[in-house]
């Protein structure tokens, strides 16, 4: 799987243009930069020789030098990922609480004005583009009612020691609480707007699992046995109901990374989203195809956890290997 | 068939969700129909046409939606803009599910190596993150129509053939198709018959809102400045190009931002409606990677035989 990603990434980055070089130095680069810049990349070499290469830098975790500030892209990716891992985990917290919770309210009060509604929510917050949610979130609540701050990560002015370089992570490990409750801070709109413009499809798929076992019958034989209703919800429903949303929840993180390029841009969150705006915005083609591989290893190991919770939420899987 | 129609349209027409989409999506493509048969002649003023002395107005009777820094009339952009968002979005699913039938049509009836490379190659491509890839895709062939569109059908095409190639195997395990093949009817005969008129109806229901996702991913391209070529209007570039005025004039970021969401969420509704008048149980999990293609496939077969009032997703 890995292989076949890196090997797509390979085909975009060095086969499809017929001119590599040209992107990799920018549009506007001199002749001998051109040349130059093929010569450090290896672009002029047989494709094979460029394969190995590619691979080499992809094991030792070399992704090149940042042709524009001159460090090395790792370690600015590294800079830059916990950052944006901090994002989009407090925004996962909120997609699956709000997204659940909204899912299972809609499915059990199926065809009521509260359905209509929550149904009208996440189509909403599903068809605004990215752009124009951040944008508004920022006008409105940071602008207009000014109760949160437009933008960073709430890192600045306090000193501390990264350990996970997630900051609010850190400022916790530290016991800093003013710095936690910094962070906290600048955390609340950025989760929340990327969580409410990406979540759509988890309450839909979890409304209709709802609908699926509401009236299934294995949920009547659970009654007729005479259990009491909130564990009839419980245990047979709302578990039976997770186990399709589980799937749909970790193909969210897709959309969570897109979003990570438009949100953390209007948020000013210096994270990996910024870092590929800033790579597209300045021509710099090897940083973008770095970040590029970089979110796409982090969707397959977000499916690669889904695969592994999904037999702790359904106990058929475990019935079944155990005869 | 007609009696099939009367119930249909009574359903997009009476509840107000689908209602919505259906008038929505009907406006733009008019809309967008228009501009093109008379070659952006509908528009009011030019929306090329610069006028420092009209900059940034609010919106009135002259200029619906108001004019931007370079005084540009806005409603005149936004209606130019649409061919080219539209038109894109929908040239792209609509390859993407010719692509899906094509591949997952094959892949499912003749199984084998075939199937197993195709169903790799297509849990590979639904790996990428879809704004992200197209985006690497895009900015590498650089600014054109095509471009565009190729950099976003190469994300589009998978869960189609994940969708078709499901409703496939389903189908050839019925009764039927093996009569079908007892009486040595050709492969296409059974194709046409047998198989397309089952899965039709899901990659209906699934391209129709897809088309939307196809819109908003298109105008964050747009947005990011990426693919579209620079005398091209398009809505998410407007946006972009006014987001350093968002504290002074709200309305020139907003109103073409709210157009293109107005858009996806017509298309949205118009699927959601769609879906629940024909009936068709999209199983979300078919289309993405996770899961074996076998518990796909029995999710499908036993489509339609839970209790309960009729469902959608």
């Amino acid at each position: 799987m890995l292989v076949g990603v890196a090997l797509i990434v390979f085909f975009i980055s060095h086969i499809l243009n017929p001119d590599p070089a040209v992107l990799w130095a920018g549009p506007r680069a001199r002749p001998e930069t051109i040349k130059a810049v093929a010569a450090a990349y290896h672009l002029n070499d047989p494709l094979l020789t460029q394969l190995y290469y590619y691979f080499q830098g992809l094991v030792t975790g070399n992704f090149g030098v940042d042709p524009q500030t001159g460090r090395s892209i790792l370690s600015e990716i590294l800079f830059y990922a916990p950052n944006t891992l901090e994002l989009v985990l407090a925004s996962m917290v909120i997609i699956i609480v709000l997204g659940v919770g909204l899912g299972y309210i809609s499915g059990m009060r199926f065809g009521t004005k509260v359905d209509s509604a929550i149904r009208v929510f996440y189509l909403t917050t599903w068809s605004t583009p990215y752009y124009l949610g951040a944008l508004m979130s920022v006008l409105v609540f940071a602008s207009y009612i000014p109760l949160f701050p437009s933008g960073g990560n709430g890192a600045v002015g306090f000193s501390y020691t990264p350990i996970t370089g997630i900051f609010v992570l850190d400022s916790l490990l530290q016991a800093n609480w003013p710095a936690l409750e910094s962070g906290l801070y600048h955390l609340v709109l950025p989760a929340t707007t990327l969580a409410l413009l990406s979540f759509g499809i988890v309450p839909r798929i979890m409304r209709s699992s709802i609908l699926d076992t509401r009236w299934s019958t294995h949920v009547k034989a659970a009654r007729a046995r005479g259990l009491q209703e909130g564990e009839v919800r419980r245990k047979h429903i709302l578990r039976n109901a997770l186990i399709d949303t589980t799937t749909v929840i970790a193909t969210t993180f897709g959309w969570l990374f897109s979003g990570t390029i438009i949100v953390e841009q209007i948020f000013a969150w210096p994270g990996i989203g910024q870092f590929s705006y800033t790579a597209i915005v300045s021509d710099n083609y090897p940083v973008l195809v770095a970040c590029v591989f970089v979110f796409t290893v982090g969707v397959i190991i977000a499916n690669f956890i889904a695969d592994i919770i999904y037999p702790l939420l359904d106990p058929r899987i475990t019935l079944g290997e155990g005869g | 068939m007609s009696g099939e129609g009367k119930r249909l349209r009574r359903l997009l027409f009476s509840n107000p969700l689908s209602l919505f989409g259906v008038v929505t999506t009907t406006i733009f493509v008019v809309l967008a129909l228009l501009d093109v048969l008379t070659f952006g002649k509908i528009t009011p003023f030019s929306p090329y046409l610069v006028n420092f002395s009209q900059a940034n107005l609010s919106p009135s009777l002259a200029h619906f939606f108001g004019t931007d820094f370079e005084g540009r009339d806005i409603f005149s952009q936004v209606i130019a803009a649409l061919p080219v968002d539209m038109g894109i979005s929908i040239a792209v699913v609509v390859t993407s599910a010719l692509m899906g039938i094509v591949l997952g049509t094959l892949a499912g009836f003749f199984r084998g190596i075939f199937d197993e490379v195709i169903m790799r190659l297509t849990d590979m491509f639904l790996a990428f993150p879809q704004i992200i890839m197209s985006l690497a895709i895009a900015a590498t062939l650089g600014p054109s129509l095509l471009n565009v569109s190729l950099s976003l059908i190469v994300v589009w095409w998978p869960p189609y053939v994940r969708l078709v190639r499901g409703a496939v195997l389903a189908v050839s395990a019925e009764d039927y198709v093996s009569v079908s093949k007892s009486l040595n009817s050709s492969f296409l005969y059974i194709v046409r018959k047998d198989a397309l008129p089952n899965v039709l109806p899901s990659v209906l229901v699934y391209a129709t809102t897809d088309i939307g996702s196809a819109l908003l991913t298109l105008s964050t391209l747009g947005y990011l400045n990426v693919g579209i070529p620079p005398a091209m209007p398009e809505l998410g570039k407007m946006v972009s190009s006014v987001t350093y005025n968002l504290y002074l004039y709200p309305t020139q970021v907003i109103i073409p931002a709210l157009i293109v969401m107005l858009m996806v969420a017509g298309f949205s509704f118009l699927g959601e409606g769609l879906r629940e008048s024909l009936d068709v149980k999209l199983r979300p999990h078919i289309l993405i990677r996770g899961r074996g293609l076998d518990a796909a496939v029995g999710d499908l077969t036993k489509k339609g035989s839970g209790a309960g009032p009729t469902t959608s997703s």
